[in-house]
């Protein structure tokens, strides 16, 4: 029987399981659940939001239904707390035991592959359907946390030079300024290039789900096999389905996650017949243009120096009384 | 009958499916299977007649099946619905 696993002696039963079975324990999670057997732990598994990790069944007992058992528990859990799609990262030699339990397999490394159960992908590319464009189609993800002069330049510069430009920004809830606002800024931003289609990323490109460390900053080895799953996950599935054959992308100085981000594009993408096109970095007058310094000059009222950095359309909101509590969170640092 | 809350039925185990439903403004019927190929057909249509037998005419139904047999698909559909039409 699978039980949720929560006093101090189940846990620490469970945490010697999962390092004995050479995962590591985080302590992060929404349900821990397991399987005993007499006063043995057999199985183990834990979701955090919309991904199930620690996921692990006593070797000698991997051909029975233990996994099936706890992923029931786990999904069923998860369906209630609001998530219709939930991500599993496995070693690539039990992706078939996940696919038996109806998980599909969104990208496959050689050290570790990305499931989802749910069929969001699907879901989320038949959403788009009515988006899609004949022609030369470029891509471009973007967080814009907030919308700059820089994100300006690149989209510009990008859509010169395809029919279409997908400008993707990223859906998950991680930066400073919420999705909702950081869309309608880009919204707002672009609005006079006509061949820009703007859309989300939904769970599928630079999400938790597919490269949890991006909000890490984290730049680590694990970070570089979650780079490597997200891009082969938009190589395979997202640029096919939207006949996306450029993606562009800015030159990043200073963030080495991003800065590395870009150099395994460059080497992934070319493979699956999609170049890469970076383009320069605007700078203003007094260097180069980026959300990060944005977010300084935020932080010590210097509205003066945002000018040469944010479109009017920026500039706007970050005056207005609804940027207040934002603006007023980043002060305090948080 | 009406679906007015979400629910879930059934398990990941062979021969099993799970069942999830919830409140939505038309019928919809989505389903995933390991036999997929060879039984999607047989699969809709017991659900079918198991939603038109329970007169629901709206609701996103989402099942996932390891190669249920009729009764069981029956058997787990009709208890998502009656959990699914608890006030």
């Amino acid at each position: 029987m699978v039980t949720e696993l929560s006093c101090a002696p189940d846990l620490g039963k469970a945490r010697a399981f999962i390092e004995r079975n050479g995962l590591s324990f985080e302590e992060v999670w929404d349900d821990l659940v397991g399987i005993h057997e007499g006063d043995e732990v057999v199985a183990v598994g834990a979701r955090a939001g919309n991904i199930l990790k620690m996921l692990v069944v006593e070797p000698s007992r991997q051909n029975g239904t233990l996994l099936g058992e706890l992923v029931t528990e786990l999904v069923a859990r998860g369906f209630t707390a609001g998530y219709d799609t939930l991500f599993v990262y496995t070693k690539p030699e039990y992706v078939v035991s996940f696919e038996c339990l109806n998980f599909s397999l969104l990208a496959n490394h050689e050290r570790a592959a990305l499931l989802e159960y749910g069929g969001g992908l699907e879901r989320w590319l038949t959403s788009c359907l009515p988006l899609l464009r004949p022609g030369l189609n470029g891509a471009v993800v973007m967080n814009c946390n907030p919308f700059t002069l820089g994100h300006r330049h690149l989209v510009e510069t990008a859509a010169r030079q395809v029919d279409n430009l997908y400008l993707f920004v990223v859906r998950e809830e991680r930066s400073h300024f919420p999705f909702a606002v950081r869309f309608r800024l880009v919204k707002e931003g672009v609005r006079d290039i006509r061949n820009v289609i703007l859309l989300d990323t939904s769970d599928y490109v630079v999400s938790s789900a597919t490269f949890p460390s991006y909000f890490l900053k984290r730049d680590d080895p694990i970070s570089r096999i979650q780079m490597e799953l997200d891009l082969t996950l938009f190589a395979h599935r997202i640029a096919p389905f939207f006949r996306i054959s450029q993606r562009f992308i800015g030159t990043e100085p200073c963030c080495s996650m991003t800065h590395s981000y870009n150099e395994t594009m460059k080497r992934l993408l070319p493979h699956y017949g999609i170049g890469v096109v970076e383009v320069a970095r605007k700078e203003s007058a007094d260097g180069v243009i980026s959300a990060s310094r944005v977010r300084d000059f935020l932080k010590s009222d210097d509205f003066a120096s945002l000018e040469g950095h944010v479109p009017g359309t920026t500039l706007a909101y970050l005056r207005s009384v609804e940027a207040g509590p934002i603006l007023e969170k980043l002060r305090k640092g948080e | 009958m009406k679906i007015v809350k979400k629910v879930q039925a059934g398990t990941m185990q062979s021969s099993d499916l799970m069942v999830f439903v919830e409140p939505f403004d038309e019928l919809s019927v989505e389903i995933e299977s390991t036999v997929k190929k060879q039984f999607e057909h047989l699969i809709r249509a017991k659900l079918d007649a198991v939603l038109a037998a329970h007169g629901v005419t709206a609701g996103k139904i989402r099942v996932t099946d390891r190669g249920a047999l009729d009764y069981a698909i029956e058997a787990r559909l009709e208890t998502a619905l009656k959990r699914a039409g608890e006030e």
